[in-house]
């Protein structure tokens, strides 16, 4: 079982060469290595590897997963090559910038409309939580697609909030 | 003693207060907002009232709203917690008129201190060291007049400030006009009043408070420091009791205790209150502002020196004398404090609200945990993002050190970001290590380190977690639809359908 995987943004792949508990693996063109794993409580896998103990939790988010490990959080996105006609064409099509909440929050003020031209850095929308209020800025420069939320509107953290193209 | 005490707050500080009324054989009335219908201070509490919709404007600030509620349940005293009403003299006062005890200082001391001048001027008068100032809000020539006078760097501060809001610090005067409108027009959306004073700055200071407690037949203690520089935002992180410095200069314990008794004293205080003091790299102290309430930060001080001060002030309200002199006063090892913030530390501290999917606590030897937080609380953007206090007690720095890296490991949450892995790499950082603390700490701290690597193999071990979890689930999820809910997920993966 072939595994394509982003790793903190890094392409990556794994292969499954055995399912859980005994797992047996080969991350990207490394040697083929062995681990135990199991699922102790719901999304924590308790993973022996070369005879070391590691608690890794595995949260899903709208972004992908988020597998934090001793205090470290890696964001995963995993892709089954097999199931690729059904996750495929989501996002990331040429040319086409997606501006995404940093925090959940609600959505105070919404500064562009579709069809605005924008430039690199200027704010688009602008969301509060907590008291603190953080605009969000065109990436770069473009014209202005979609404007996904509404002044008032409570939004995720990574929703998209507007596409630049 | 009072037979019911109503909590005018929420979150962990009401927990806190609620823990203290009912070891004393207190019953507790909780009050909370629309968002807080399944907050932990409501479920916790014997009796709960609504007392409005979410924003704190029209609930936890509405002191009709919060008296109705006392009245209605027949409370014989309020407490006020820290933050919201808790230094809001009118307040206290409508509580003395409704036959309700304040838990807290008189009406009058609140407002002696509650003013950042009024408070200076206070302190001046009891011949408290004060930073060079203006004593009142001034104009742009009065600001460049004392700039001019005493030296750039200066501060600008509000007059009616608190956390940071309408602070500025000014380097040379061609920038002073520019700082001055900012600060004014900031303080004015913050505090309703643009008044703005000027400071000379100290630089690098260490924030260092004395805890205070007097009783209303006029004895008064000190219970000595907290070192609180950790700060972001202007806002603590991170304290400690005893102060690194002053463990190594233990005469500042005395000469600052009596320093703020004697300026507390000028205010008529009693109660429990905190005198916050600047100290310089040569270790001159300076008052800075009086808190006449509980501190978010007192589980340090609780920790050293055994008592309890929730119960303290109950007690003081109701009465009674303060059952201990200053020589009885003893401090034993160290305590560290963090406090737990729904926030991302690496995003600029942007606050990270949302539900929690999964939680565990640090448990274990010298670990006390002040939270309100439970698995599957949803954390409301509407306040402030803080979710628990975590305090360690060891016998030295070392070991409470050690200690606190030991709990936060242990301390798992998910579906939030928090800020408990960027409370590891300071407690690992040998600057942190040597006691060198000042106010810009943190800011520094990201100015020279770079992101923490993870050993080797940690990579491995999440990617193919992260394998096995996607596979999992796309097995319950080809098992059909009825399989493929989040529930029947969860079964499945755990009785083995991960195999």
């Amino acid at each position: 079982m072939k595994l394509a995987l982003r790793i903190n943004g890094a392409e990556d792949r794994i292969e499954l060469l055995s399912p859980a508990p005994h797992c047996r693996f080969r991350l990207g063109d490394g040697p083929e290595r062995s681990a135990h794993v199991e699922a102790p409580e719901t999304g924590v896998y308790s993973v022996l590897l070369d005879g070391r103990s590691y608690d890794a939790s595995v949260e899903e988010t709208a972004g992908g997963l988020v597998v934090a490990i001793d205090g470290f959080r890696f964001e995963i996105a995993v892709r089954d090559p097999r199931r690729w006609s059904r996750q495929a064409g989501a996002r990331g099509s040429g040319g086409v910038e997606t501006v995404a909440a940093p925090m959940p929050g609600k959505v105070v003020r919404v500064l562009v409309s579709p069809g605005d031209t924008v430039e690199a850095g200027q704010g688009l929308l602008v969301v509060e939580a907590m008291k603190m209020q953080n605009e969000l800025k065109a990436t770069r420069a473009g014209r202005i697609l979609t404007v996904g939320a509404k002044e008032g509107a409570t939004v995720s953290a990574g929703e998209i909030l507007a596409t630049i193209e | 003693m009072f037979r019911k005490v109503l909590i005018a707050n929420r979150g962990e500080i009401a927990v806190r207060v609620m823990r203290t009324l009912r070891e004393m054989g207190i019953s507790t009335v909780a009050v909370y907002s629309d968002a807080d219908r399944t907050s932990l201070h409501v479920r916790m509490a014997d009796e709960a009232e609504h007392i409005g919709p979410s924003p704190s404007e029209e609930s936890y600030l509405s002191i009709d709203r919060v008296l109705d509620a006392a009245r209605k349940h027949g409370a014989d005293a309020i407490h006020p917690g820290y933050g919201f009403l808790s230094e809001n003299a009118d307040f206290a006062a409508a509580c003395e008129d409704a036959g309700l005890v304040f838990i807290g200082p008189s009406v009058q001391s609140i407002r002696m201190m509650g003013s950042k001048t009024a408070a200076r001027q206070t302190a001046i008068a009891a011949g408290a060291p004060v930073v060079p100032g203006t004593d009142h809000g001034v104009t742009l020539e009065e600001a460049r007049a004392f700039a001019d006078t005493n030296g750039y760097p200066v501060l600008l501060k509000a007059v009616a400030g608190g956390g940071g809001k309408g602070m500025r610090r000014v380097d040379r005067a061609a920038g002073l006009e520019s700082a001055l409108r900012d600060a004014a027009s900031e303080a004015g959306r913050a505090f309703r009043s643009p008044e703005i004073y000027v400071e000379r700055l100290i630089e690098q200071p260490r924030h260092i408070e004395i805890q205070l407690l007097g009783d209303r037949h006029g004895n008064m203690v000190h219970l000595g420091e907290r070192e609180c520089s950790l700060q972001r935002r202007h806002q603590k992180v991170m304290e400690e009791c005893p102060s690194p410095l002053v463990a190594q200069y233990p005469e500042m314990r005395r000469t600052m205790g009596e320093a703020a008794i004697r300026a507390a004293r000028a205010a008529g205080y009693y109660n429990a209150g905190t005198v916050e003091f600047l100290v310089d790299r040569d270790r001159r102290f300076y008052f800075l502002e009086m808190n006449t309430r509980l501190q978010v930060e007192h589980p340090v001080t609780e920790l050293v020196t055994g008592l309890d001060l929730v119960k303290l002030q109950v007690e003081i309200a109701a009465g009674a004398r303060l059952p201990f002199t200053q020589e009885q006063v003893a401090w034993r090892g160290w305590a560290i404090e963090c406090r737990i913030y729904a926030e991302d530390p690496y995003n600029n501290f942007l606050p990270f609200p949302g539900k929690l999917t999964r939680l565990r606590r640090p448990l274990g030897p010298g670990v006390r945990l002040d939270g309100c937080v439970y698995d599957g609380w949803t954390v409301p953007m509407e306040y402030d993002p803080l979710l628990a206090k975590l305090a360690v007690w060891a016998d030295t720095r070392e070991d409470s050190t050690a200690r606190m890296i030991r709990a936060l490991r242990e301390y798992d949450v998910a579906g939030i970001r928090t800020n408990i892995g960027f409370f590891r790499q300071i407690l690992e950082d040998a600057e942190f290590r040597r006691g060198n603390l000042h106010t810009g700490f943190i800011e520094e701290f990201f100015a020279r380190t770079s992101a923490p690597q993870p050993p080797q193999d940690l990579a491995a071990v999440a990617a193919l977690a992260a394998a096995v979890h996607s596979l999992a689930r796309n097995r319950a999820a080809d098992a059909g639809p009825a399989a493929a809910s989040s529930s029947a997920w969860r079964e499945s993966g755990r009785s083995g359908l991960l195999r």
